[in-house]
């Protein structure tokens, strides 16, 4: 442990300080699991920020589910006025609080500035019969089901791309057999595999597979040709559809005017640092730097034109249900859980168990442990929870040693808060230690 | 063959030097110290440990990167074995022997075997990645949805090796799981399903959280009701050494066998490890001349899954290092370092920087073996956990288990749920209801339904694909035959019986 701090600590205190930062600590949400696009583009920012002396450290925390929506509740909730925090978003964040009726909205943070956009490309495998865009298109046109189009999770940026190109060509956007896969690996391999009849993908997860040649890029999601790429756009082949997925920065709603410059310019002098723009190189994302009431209104108009393209796809509320939407499963398996409980309430609920001899003070001392538990972590934090956790636990199985068992909770308790919340920067409720931490 | 000799040796050159090794015991050292953590799985362990890599040269980072996810792999069987608090999905089997072994005093012998194994299949499956990569990640781009749904199918076989002593007990624990994975976002439509307007309840109910409530909350809750404040069985430590030769003779097959079955699936792109670490269980119970021992600390139980475990997750450098795939969120994080060197994984990542990748592949070996040089010596000190006394060591299991709920979203709601599946835990061991099916129902279940769908989404509603794509037919005649296996087994010594023993039988 010891070794892993020092590690840590080498690894904490990279910045060649410059001058005096801007910032002691500064935090950034990354409203996803380790590994995705918001993850990324949260760790890129860290180590820029650090390097080019903005901030003395930066951590950054990973707060994962539904599409960016629980990061995002939690950000507008707990962050609120802070002038230290920021967290990552982006266009799936808008199609998620629109697929899900999110009540917090992208409206409810302080826009600071759109940072990368990434292209999607629709390829097919360079063994596909579809050789450009057209040969596609007049396939979708005459059986449109019988187009696969295979992509990332369903209401993000790959399927409002199959819908505005179907929007564009004419066929009714619910109408395109969208398959949506979990992750971009897993996407990637369907269409690799030429498991689906075409792909709809970020320009970057396929820049490799691009350069082996073993796909066949159709068109590019751009306005103008990428240079460097030998890439047609959608609209260069009559196909009237642009779209980027851009990725932003915010901050919490309730921000100081002062607060909020502070923010911004330290965000432009990221965005401007030799390690941004060397980062940008590496994962081959664009620099879309746009701040301030401009990047404001930009989020406006995506957020309409999202919107109104959900509709159309049928992944909005509203939309008319297709057949495949809910399906048979859930029926299945709920009545095999029913069938399943009769016949062993029918068979008897006791047979075969082994006559135990039931004790109920220990159960009722952890049970009051779980409850106070429950009742204190976030308010008086998670080190007198957890320690009045373990003392119940451990008076459960053992009364003798009160004192004893209070020395190793409080020991614990405070261990682990230490671990988590200092050395590995995944924090812990505070509650009313707070000041003294 | 000799250009690969040559560019290995040439890695293992760069590899080998005394501050390289030196990385490579820091890296696992990291990776096993935090991947023991509860709720702390292999992908955030990578994640929170590559900032420490930011400011080496390519060389040294590659060589801890092999130790922190070798490490990573390899910390969760710890805690599965000695506190029953699987921390992640790939070591839920292990903990099914392994935690009995440890409560018989084996612990050692568990941890051991758990080390040895994965060293072993880590080994073999390095030396499979080294030769036959790029042939292997060919063969898996053939897997389409039909055949992972049949793959799934063949999963829910190993349900039959954990049904424990009655069929509809069993069957509820699975429809219990099952009724679970429904819960959250339809992820072929975006819609919510029974998330009742809980949103945190829309990315569904995590596996880890089912997990740890059922085996170490229900545990604990279990003991205190049951033994009460005196019955307390002590724990003697049988071992402190290791295994004796008796278990050697029944560790190695296991090993090899979770090596075969792993490292295959670890390369599909949509892999994972609970498939095979489950498979591997389900195998050497269905090869064992003493089935009954499974479930109350057999070694192979415990052998077989950890190979497996480690043989998938070489498996699943296949896909990454040579079609730049990540296949799991653990892989995405390795994808996102490799790309902060300049090395862009992908079909051209061997012709264009052959120096990085035989240097990585090299630091993969010596990672495996460091882990193994690292953990032979602390299994008989991890295995003194257990002499921990009782009011304290579940005081601690709880509040590892709290731990490692809360930090997994940070949500208070993931805690409750803990609790609460942890009294559902208490009560399913009090009416004698296996645990495991219902694990297996929430993994497998939704993976299940989502590959059906896409599979008939893709073929228009045509439900033959899945007879007339062949490795589809092949899986899913596998699966039959394992279900039917042991019936009509019965069935045929019966009859044999029946004709030696003459009317005696009924």
């Amino acid at each position: 442990m010891v070794c892993l701090a020092v590690a840590l600590f080498v690894a904490a205190g990279v910045s060649p300080a410059a001058a005096q930062p801007a910032y002691g600590h500064l935090r950034i949400i990354a409203p996803a699991a380790p590994g995705g696009g918001w993850d990324q583009t949260a760790r890129v920012m860290q180590q820029a920020l650090q390097r080019a002396g903005l901030a003395r450290t930066v951590s950054v925390e990973n707060i994962p589910g539904a599409a960016g929506l629980i990061g995002l509740a939690r950000f507008v909730g707990a962050e609120h006025g802070r002038g230290d925090a920021l967290m990552a978003s982006g266009l799936i964040m808008l199609g998620a609080i629109v697929t899900q009726r999110s009540a917090v909205t992208l409206r409810d943070v302080t826009p600071i500035a759109r940072l990368t956009g990434e292209y999607e490309v629709l390829a097919v495998p360079s063994t596909s019969p579809f050789r450009t865009l057209d040969d596609f298109i007049r396939a979708f046109k005459a059986r449109p089901e019988a187009m696969s189009w295979g992509g990332g999770s369903a209401g993000g940026s790959d399927q409002i791309l199959a819908g505005l190109i179907a929007d564009a060509v004419g066929v009714s956007p619910g109408r395109v057999n969208y398959i949506a896969f979990s992750g971009g690996g897993e996407s990637l391999s369907a269409i690799l595999g030429g498991q689906v009849s075409v792909g709809v993908n970020g320009l970057a997860e396929f820049a490799a597979q691009i350069e082996a040649g073993s796909v066949r890029v159709l068109a590019i999601s751009s306005a103008e040709r990428l240079p460097g790429l030998d890439i047609p756009t959608l609209r260069e082949q009559g196909v009237n559809v642009e779209l980027e997925n851009w990725r932003s920065v915010v901050a919490p709603p309730g921000l100081s005017a002062a607060d909020r410059r502070r923010l911004e310019a330290a965000v432009e002098a990221m965005a401007r640092s030799a390690a941004w723009r060397e980062a940008l190189e590496r994962y081959r994302w664009l620099d879309r730097y746009l701040a301030g009431d401009a990047f404001a209104r930009f989020v406006d108009a995506e957020e309409v034109r999202v919107q109104d393209i959900l509709r159309k796809l049928g992944t909005s509320p509203g939309a008319p249900r297709t057949l495949g939407s809910a399906g048979p499963y859930p029926l299945i398996v709920l009545s095999g859980l029913v069938l399943c409980t009769l016949a062993v309430a029918i068979g008897g609920l006791r047979a075969g168990s082994t006559r135990a001899r039931a004790e109920w003070r220990p159960v009722g001392l952890i049970a009051a442990g779980i409850g106070l538990d429950l009742a204190l972590a976030e308010r008086a934090g998670f080190i007198i929870a957890s320690a009045v956790l373990f003392w119940c636990v451990a008076r459960a199985f053992d009364a003798r040693h009160p004192s004893r068992d209070a020395l190793f909770a409080a020991a614990v308790s405070a261990g682990a808060y230490l671990l988590f919340g200092r050395v590995l920067d995944l924090p812990l409720p505070a509650g009313v230690l707070a000041g003294w931490l | 063959m000799t250009n690969i000799f040559e560019a290995l040796g040439a890695g293992f050159a760069s590899a080998l030097t005394l501050p390289h090794l030196g990385w490579a015991l820091a890296g696992v050292t990291l990776g096993t110290a935090v991947g023991v953590l509860p709720g702390i799985g292999p992908a955030l362990t990578v994640a929170v440990l590559l900032p420490v890599t930011f400011n080496l040269d390519p060389t040294s980072a590659f060589i801890m990167f092999a130790g922190i996810y070798y490490g990573a792999m390899y910390g969760g069987s710890t805690t599965s074995i000695l506190l029953n608090t699987p921390g992640e999905t790939g070591s839920i089997a292990t903990a099914i022997d392994g935690h009995m072994m440890a409560r018989q005093g084996r612990g050692a012998a568990a941890l051991t075997t758990a080390a040895v194994g994965s060293f072993v299949a880590g080994t073999l499956a390095t030396i499979a990645l080294t030769f036959f990569a790029p042939l292997l990640a060919s063969v898996a781009l053939r897997f389409g949805p039909a055949e992972y749904f049949a793959l799934t199918v063949l999963a829910f076989t190993a349900v039959s090796a954990l049904l424990g002593a009655s069929l509809v007990r069993g069957l509820l624990s699975l429809f219990l799981g099952l009724a679970l994975g429904l819960v959250g976002i339809d992820p072929l439509t975006g819609d919510a399903r029974f998330a009742f307007g809980i949103p945190q309840l829309l990315d569904g109910i995590d596996v880890v959280i089912l997990v740890i409530g059922l085996f170490a909350v229900g545990e604990t809750i279990y003991q205190a009701w049951h033994h009460g404040r005196d019955a307390i069985e002590a724990v003697t430590l049988h071992d402190f050494t290791g295994m004796s030769r008796e278990e050697w003779r029944r560790s190695w097959k296991p090993w090899l066998r979770g090596t075969a079955i792993g490292f295959p699936l670890g390369v599909l792109p949509c892999g994972g490890t609970v498939i095979p670490t489950f498979l591997s269980y389900l195998t050497e119970k269905r090869l064992s001349d003493s089935p009954h021992r499974f479930g109350h600390g057999a070694i192979e139980g415990v052998a077989g899954p950890e190979a497996a475990n480690n043989a998938a997750a070489a498996g699943v450098l296949v896909p990454l290092l040579t079609l730049g795939l990540p296949s799991s969120a653990t892989a995405a994080v390795m994808l996102a370092a490799f790309q902060q060197y300049g090395l862009q994984p992908g079909p051209l990542l061997f012709s264009t920087r052959p120096d990085l990748v035989w240097t990585l592949i090299a630091s993969l070996y010596i990672g495996n073996l460091m882990l193994l040089v690292l953990n032979l010596p602390l299994a008989g000190l991890w295995a003194r956990v257990m002499l921990v006394p009782r009011p304290l060591l579940f005081g601690g299991i709880l509040v590892l288990a709290s731990l490692g709920a809360y930090t997994l979203n940070r949500s208070m709601l993931d805690l409750a749920l803990l609790y609460v599946v942890g009294a559902i835990g208490c009560a399913m061991r009090v009416y004698d209801f296996p645990l495991v099916p219902a694990v297996l129902g929430l993994i497998l279940g939704p993976l299940s339904e989502q590959h059906f769908r896409r599979a008939v989404a893709i073929s228009e509603g045509d439900l033959s694909v899945f007879a007339t794509r062949p490795l589809s037919a092949v899986l899913l005649l596998l699966a039959a035959v394992v279900l039917a296996g042991p019936f009509l087994m019965k069935r045929m010594t019966n009859m044999t019986n029946m004709n030696t023993n003459g009317e005696e039988r009924r």
